[in-house]
């Protein structure tokens, strides 16, 4: 190759080339800088924007140092040139070591920043799982909460529900400890049982017991079977008087199954029993009538017929003769006995009754009126007190005075002798019951305990011998049940009880087809006899 | 131990010898001092930075800047650095590592090419090299032209970054490591 090479192209390259690489440098770095003002934690854009600012500088000190040059060299002023050469050499060197320390740099910077990266994603993740458990947590923590609310809810509810249970039981519900000690008793124990909250807590259950012995032997079931059933007990009232009692009982077991004690429920059977004794009065009573109705019925016949020859054969005698006066004495003696025959059909209500509108009041003055004067008691005060608008009662007016007769002879009769006597009759209409109680009274010396279960048997009499048969209340009794009503005997535990004397109620339906029940009517007393 | 006892042995001998002994060696080290500060000539501790030095460290410098920019290539090469401006972001190395060897040569050819290769005739501009070209004259003349890889160079890197910052506003990634997961 001949001739030179110019080099002008070379120049011309270098000025444009460094103008570029300062603009470029510098739009590098802006971009970098905006990056990293964009996103400052990244730290990838931290790195890339101190790149461009180092190759910007290095960019710079050399573009600059190119153009100076070649500016003072273009101007003839290669003197200075030369003067400012090391400079620029040497400042470009630095920029540039500068620059490819800051790229090794990156290197390690980018393990850095990866490390760090995976250490914010690993607390990132457990953050987030912490979050999630958390608000598992959270959410089992609020079902918890309603779980309790709600099963202490129930629990509240159902305590409610037993206390209620326990405290409105009519039963004798009671707890003891494992020592047989009460520790608890509802009101109905307390109240059946007749004693004070204070004298039964703490207390022995076998010292409220007539026979403590017989609690052995609940115990030793409780302890093998757990449970009791039917056990028959008989308790002490706190007025000392006998309460027979069905118990039931559950042993109480701790975790450890060792027993610590026992419920008990106690059903009061003196009602019960009250009732199976009426009951079998009652069949006694039932058979007597029985037997009494056939008795009668085969006396009636040969009665009549030995009154009625007994009648013809006086005709014959004359008056004032022995034998007439014989016949006579047979035929009051057979008038008499056919009288207890026609009682005896009268109790065993074999007789027909009328029925027709009786005025009881009416019924009751009139018998006071002809039956109320004692000869023996002269200081007798016969009480009168009616109840007002009373009913008709549908009845047989001759046998119901019959009843008020007999009761009325027999307060009469039981009152004799006292200073003060006095026999009250009274009436009263009960509306709920649609019957008319009627009650005599007496302040006599009223009937002994054992003889209240008799006192309706036929012959069944307190009195001395003559002065009656025994068939007065068999007869009442009869004719009450015939018109479907219930006649009574108070008892001590009736309201308001004559003091020291007796009082018989008679409860007449008003209907005359309806029959009362014991018990149906408030007033009514407790009934001792048959019933209907 | 035996420092120990042998500072107790020197010890115990100091107690034995005369307290004027002692001030002999502390007379001879204060007078080598005084001699050796005084006596002094040509200093020769400071070392000089004159000649080539200065073309020897540009020299290194390129060198250290291609191999910042090789570990800078290797680094870029990750699976997750896969988008467009992380691939500028290479060329740009490869580019600036190709501008460091034309330079580093360039500057070696210059060193070694004769004042008189390039002639003047009417100012700077109208300067021109002698030929024929030798290996050395060609080398100098293409390594005068070595913008035209070095600013390629930076337009790659501007695309980069500008794609970066674009990328960064479309997105909170990481212009091409927002899917890379630890």
């Amino acid at each position: 190759m001949t001739g030179n090479l110019s080099l002008l192209p070379a120049i011309v390259v270098d000025c444009v080339g460094s103008a570029m690489m300062l603009v470029l440098s510098i739009l590098s770095m802006r971009y970098g800088f905006l990056l990293s003002r964009r996103q400052p934690e990244n730290f990838l854009w931290s790195y890339l924007f101190y790149i461009t600012v180092a190759i910007a500088a290095f960019s710079t000190s050399r573009a600059v140092g190119h153009l100076v040059k070649e500016f003072l060299l273009i101007s003839g002023n290669r003197l200075l040139w030369e003067r400012i050469s090391p400079y620029s050499g040497g400042l470009n060197t630095l920029f540039m070591v500068s620059l490819a320390a800051v790229m090794v740099f990156y290197h390690k910077g980018v393990q850095a920043y990866d490390l760090l990266q995976a250490e914010t994603e690993r607390l990132k993740i457990a953050n987030q799982q912490l979050a999630e458990t958390s608000a598992q947590l959270h959410d089992l923590n609020r079902n918890l909460e309603k779980n309790v609310e709600d099963r202490t809810r129930e629990l509240s509810r159902s305590e409610e529900k037993y206390r209620h249970l326990f405290s409105a039981s009519q039963d004798v519900v009671l707890f003891c400890d494992a020592g047989g000690a009460i520790v608890d008793i509802n009101e109905a124990g307390l109240r059946t049982l007749g004693y004070a909250e204070t004298a039964i807590l703490g207390h022995r259950f076998t010292k409220f017991m007539v026979r403590p012995e017989e609690f052995v032997r609940c115990r030793r079931q409780l302890a093998e079977d757990g449970r009791v059933k039917d056990f028959d007990v008989e308790l002490r009232r706190g007025d000392d008087s006998p309460l027979p009692l069905l118990l039931s009982a559950t042993a109480v077991h701790n975790e450890d199954g060792s027993v610590i004690g026992c419920e008990m429920i106690g059903k009061d059977l003196s009602r019960l029993k009250q009732m199976m004794s009426q009951l079998a009065a009652s069949e006694n009573m039932a058979s007597i009538g029985q037997m009494a109705a056939g008795v009668a019925h085969e006396l009636k016949t040969p009665l009549g017929v030995i009154l009625g020859y007994t009648q013809l054969l006086k005709e014959d005698f004359p008056a004032d003769s022995e034998h007439h006066q014989s016949l006579a004495a047979i035929e009051r003696q057979t008038k008499a006995s056919r009288k207890i025959v026609s009682d005896l059909l009268k109790f065993s209500r074999q007789s027909r009754s009328a029925r027709e509108p009786v005025d009881i009041n009416g019924l009751l003055d009139d018998v006071v009126i002809t039956h109320g004067h004692d000869v023996d008691s002269p200081n007798l005060t016969v009480k009168t007190d009616y109840g007002h608008g009373l009913p008709m009662v549908s009845g047989d007016a001759a046998k119901l005075r019959q009843v008020f007769v007999n009761l009325l002879k027999n307060a009469c009769q039981a009152v004799r002798g006292r200073a003060d006597a006095w026999v009250r009759l009274s009436s009263l209409y009960d509306a709920e019951a649609q019957a008319v109680l009627i009650d005599v009274e007496d302040n006599g010396p009223g009937i002994p305990a054992s003889d209240r279960e008799r006192v309706f048997e036929p012959f069944f009499t307190t009195k001395l011998v003559g002065e009656g048969t025994g068939l007065g209340l068999s007869v009442s009794y009869g004719i009450v049940k015939e018109h479907g009503g219930v006649i009574e005997l108070a008892n001590n535990s009736s309201p308001d009880p004559p003091p020291g004397g007796s009082r018989f109620r008679v409860c007449l339906p008003v209907d005359g087809q309806k029959r009362l029940k014991h018990g149906e009517s408030d007033h009514q007393c407790e009934e001792v006899g048959m019933p209907a | 131990m035996p420092s120990l006892c042998g500072k107790n042995i020197v010890a115990g001998k100091a107690n034995n010898k005369p307290a004027r002994f002692g001030n002999v060696w502390w007379q001879a080290l204060i007078l080598t001092l005084a001699l050796m500060f005084f006596g002094a000539q040509d200093a020769c501790a400071l070392q000089t930075h004159g000649g080539v030095e200065g073309m020897v460290v540009h020299q290194f410098a390129h060198l250290h800047y291609i191999l910042a920019l090789g570990f800078l290539l290797w680094d870029l090469y990750r699976p997750d650095f896969v988008s467009r401006p992380w691939l500028l972001l290479r060329c740009f190395c490869v580019l600036m590592i190709l501008w460091n060897i034309l330079a580093l040569v360039g500057h070696f050819a210059q060193s070694g090419l004769p004042e008189g290769d390039i002639v003047t005739e009417d100012g700077y501009l109208s300067a021109f090299l002698l030929l024929p070209l030798s290996f050395g004259r060609w080398v100098y003349y293409v390594a005068a032209l070595d913008h035209l890889l070095c600013v390629p160079a930076l337009f790659c890197l501007f695309l980069a970054m500008r794609r970066f910052y674009r990328d960064s506003l479309n997105s909170q990634g990481l212009g091409g490591r927002s899917e890379k997961k630890p």
